[in-house]
């Protein structure tokens, strides 16, 4: 596309003669139409559109270690059901009126978790009426599924629809079924894929330099903020309490309780009890258990609809999705996809980095983390602000639905200064998603109403 | 006279220096911007079968990944052709092959589009090329890689002509309002024409006055230079109402030349006579940016342009009338 805005100046100067030249005749006749904004354009739009693609609401279960936390005896999709169902019931919104719902879900069996998903959207009170679909890219299938039902929404195929992720990590363990193609030894990259997460992150540590101490520093710094954000009460908004049963492994009693709160958060957690801990996956690594993220379990779900459509019901604007973008990157470093992610993103929305005022970038390894901040050189002011997954966790499939509550809460809490986030993460087997959200109230309805300079003469009546 | 109807838009035209009525145009899908591009390679029909059937019988066309900007036939082969490609390359095409057997070569050093291509017409074993990426290349067809590049613009170079006398001897136009003059013998350009105030888009030599060399700009004018006396103009042709894109001399006339411009219009004109003006042809309803006039036959003239016609016709009459 570059190519042909060059070509088009190229060819544009030939009936504008430029102005450094002495000039022939003075007023250009010719302009270039409104088609290759420049940079940050985006930041001086305030006009809203009927056909923009705006969140009504994001909520989230809370995020719990799976194998030993709150809900280690849950079904997976009760998770879903327990965010879909919060939807419904926060919003008012009548359940036939919902056009799709994607879920991201990444470990669990294809078919299986297809079928889950459909009975959880019974359990949520969804008529049969509402179709279901499960996607996955990896890490980040709860973002393309918010992603996903954006564009969907933007082609005209719906008008309401919901973007959801889950995962339980409990019940679905990272596994390779059946053998490994032989043909893989001649593809370095290919081979590649098959790299347990840690060693990638290994290799990005080595590759980039991200030492042990900065590694420690920013799983310290997230268990920190993350502490701080549940005492402040900041998750209240976002979280929706699911009660659930829990079994006691060791007399095997049941019990049934409420979990409202994520599990996983380590507020003593400090530099010297990190230090002490020993790289899992390379003897002279960097990589611990400490500063990596979690496995956890949980599930996050996300209402878009129209803006013409969320004002006609008098949905508040939580946010509107402004652009999406996955990239690939090798494999063997697949964690500084948002490095790549982020620029790709930033630019499809008409924005520069700089115009971003609050990231959300997921904490898969903290080597990974650390390298796209310092990569994308960020204000750590405005980085994961309430914590990430090293001391919340990364139910992979949730993952992206849960940092849009979160970014979305946030952005709200801080006011207009706070206009455009982005969320990112790496994807398993090299690649990166990030998209941008720009906050609901920014755009101002009467700026829609553009005075009219001069007699247009579109039509005789009018005069 | 006959009309060819392409589906893209029309770059270039150029008769054949062998065959009386063979054509090769070039053109470029969504005017160039973006998209694909064809050659077609035409024959005028000595006489229609039937009243009404078309005048022209396409013979070939080729296709490429990206538009085409400029074409021309090889002085030594009658059946190559060479063409300029907006993603740089160039692409040698033999029209007695099939099209799967074309292009036969595809030279790949332009970083940017290639806007020209010239053949020599004297020695006739290589061609020059000249691209946007500021530089023009000279090429052989027993090599795999350019003889040589020549840098010393600093635009865009749009056009490139070899003198029809010296084979050593070429102009180029370029972007940076000036024309040069090289000698490929020499390490740097021999004269730099400060032709212009603004981009020269053409340039041409003339086929009787080894010193006598034309250069059409984004001014509107076409100035005709002795190149002996670089510090003015022997002529300056005013009349176009936009950038002028191509200009050609007269094979056959000394003094006569053709001009095809963005105000859509085709003229030709007597550079030595008080009213320089001769003819204006307003057949095209697009930009006309391809000209060129048949050593062959005298008076033959062909154009093209964004509107994806091609017509060709006899001067004197009218473009647009049929037989």
């Amino acid at each position: 596309m570059e190519k042909a805005i060059n070509r088009q100046r190229v060819l544009l100067q030939h009936l504008q003669p430029s102005s450094s030249a002495s000039s022939l005749d003075g007023s250009p006749l010719i302009s270039a139409s409104v088609c290759a904004a420049g940079d940050s354009a985006a930041y001086h739009r305030n006009s809203s559109f009927g056909d923009d693609v705006v969140i009504v609401a994001a909520y989230r279960t809370a995020i719990c270690k799976s194998k030993r936390g709150g809900f280690k005896d849950t079904y997976p999709e009760e998770l879903l059901a327990a965010v879909l169902k919060a939807l419904l019931d926060k919003t008012n919104l009548d359940p036939k009126e919902v056009g799709d719902i994607v879920v991201g879900s990444v470990l669990a069996p294809g078919a299986q978790r297809a079928t889950e998903c459909r009975m959880a959207a019974f359990y949520a009170g969804f008529p049969e009426t509402v179709p279901i679909r499960t996607v996955n890219r990896q890490c980040s299938s709860g973002l393309q599924a918010v992603a996903d039902v954006a564009s969907a929404i933007k082609a005209g195929f719906y008008n309401i629809g919901i973007g959801a992720g889950l995962e339980s990590m409990t019940a679905n363990a990272m596994a390779w079924e059946g053998s490994i193609n032989p043909k893989l030894s001649q593809f370095k990259q290919a081979q590649d894929c098959l790299l347990p997460m840690g060693i990638t992150s290994e290799n990005v540590a080595h590759r980039y330099g991200v030492n042990r101490q900065e590694q420690d520093q920013a799983a310290v710094e997230s268990h920190r903020k993350a502490a701080a954000a549940t005492a402040a009460g900041k998750f209240k908004e976002e979280i929706i309490p699911v009660t659930t049963k829990i079994v006691d492994p060791k007399t095997g009693e049941e019990k049934q309780v409420t979990i409202s709160v994520d599990d996983g958060i380590r507020p003593e957690t400090s530099l010297s009890t990190l230090g002490k801990l020993k790289p899992v996956f390379k003897k002279d690594g960097t990589t611990t258990a400490g500063n990596s993220s979690q496995v956890s379990d949980g599930a996050g779900a996300v209402l878009l609809m129209r803006r013409d459509v969320a004002m006609q019901k008098g949905f508040p604007i939580l946010g509107v999705f402004r652009s999406f973008a996955a990239v690939g990157v090798d494999p063997a470093v697949m964690g500084i996809g948002p490095a790549a992610a982020i620029p790709a993103a930033v630019k499809s929305a008409g924005l520069q980095i700089e115009d971003i005022d609050l990231f959300e970038i997921n904490e898969a390894f903290a080597s990974q983390y650390v390298y796209c901040c310092k990569k994308l050189e960020l204000d750590p002011a405005k980085v994961n602000v309430n914590g990430g997954a090293i001391a919340l966790g990364h139910p992979l499939g949730a993952t992206g639905a849960r940092c849009v509550s979160t970014l979305l809460n946030e952005m709200k809490r801080r006011g207009k200064d706070c206009r455009f986030g982005i969320i990112s993460m790496c994807i398993g087997s090299g690649m990166g998603a990030a998209a941008v959200f720009e906050r609901g109230d920014v755009v101002d309805e009467l700026t829609n109403a553009r005075r009219i300079q001069s007699q247009n003469l579109l039509s005789r009546d009018a005069m | 006279m006959p009309v060819f109807k392409a589906p893209f838009s029309g770059y270039s035209v150029r008769f054949s220096p062998f065959h009386e009525g063979r054509l090769l145009v070039a053109t470029s899908q969504n005017f160039g911007i973006l998209g694909n591009g064809r050659v077609h390679v035409l024959d005028l029909l000595p006489s229609p079968a039937a009243p009404g059937a078309p005048a022209i019988a396409e013979v070939a066309a080729f296709d490429t990944a990206d538009g085409v900007y400029d074409c021309c036939w090889s002085e030594s082969h009658d059946s190559l052709a060479v063409s300029g490609v907006a993603d740089g390359s160039l692409k040698l095409w033999d029209v007695s092959l099939p099209s799967s057997a074309n292009p036969v070569r595809s030279f790949r050093e332009h970083s940017r589009e290639a806007h020209a291509v010239d053949w020599n017409p004297v020695r006739r074993d290589s061609f020059l090329s000249a691209s946007w990426d500021d530089s023009l290349k000279l090429w052989t067809l027993d090599r795999p890689a350019s003889l040589r590049t020549f840098r010393e613009h600093s635009y865009c170079v749009y056009a490139v002509s070899w003198s029809p006398r010296h084979g050593d001897v070429f102009a180029s136009a370029s972007g940076d309002r000036t024309a040069r003059l090289w000698d490929v013998r020499e390490p740097t350009s021999t004269l730099v024409l400060p032709a212009h105030e603004h981009e020269i888009l053409s340039c041409d030599w003339n086929k009787y006055d080894e010193c006598c060399l034309a250069t059409a700009s984004v001014d509107k004018l076409i100035r005709v230079w002795d190149i002996r006396s670089p510090r003015a103009p022997l002529a300056n042709l005013a009349g176009h109402g936009y950038a002028v894109r191509r200009i050609r001399f007269s094979p056959h006339r000394e003094s006569i030349l053709l001009s095809c411009s963005y105000d859509m219009t085709v003229c030709m004109w007597d550079y030595r006579s008080e009213d320089a003006l001769i003819a204006r042809y307003d057949h095209h309803t697009e930009f006309a940016v391809g000209i060129d006039m048949s050593v062959l036959v005298e008076g033959l003239i062909a154009s093209t342009g964004w509107d994806e016609l091609v017509y060709v016709w006899q001067h004197g009459t009218d473009p647009r009338a049929m037989p």
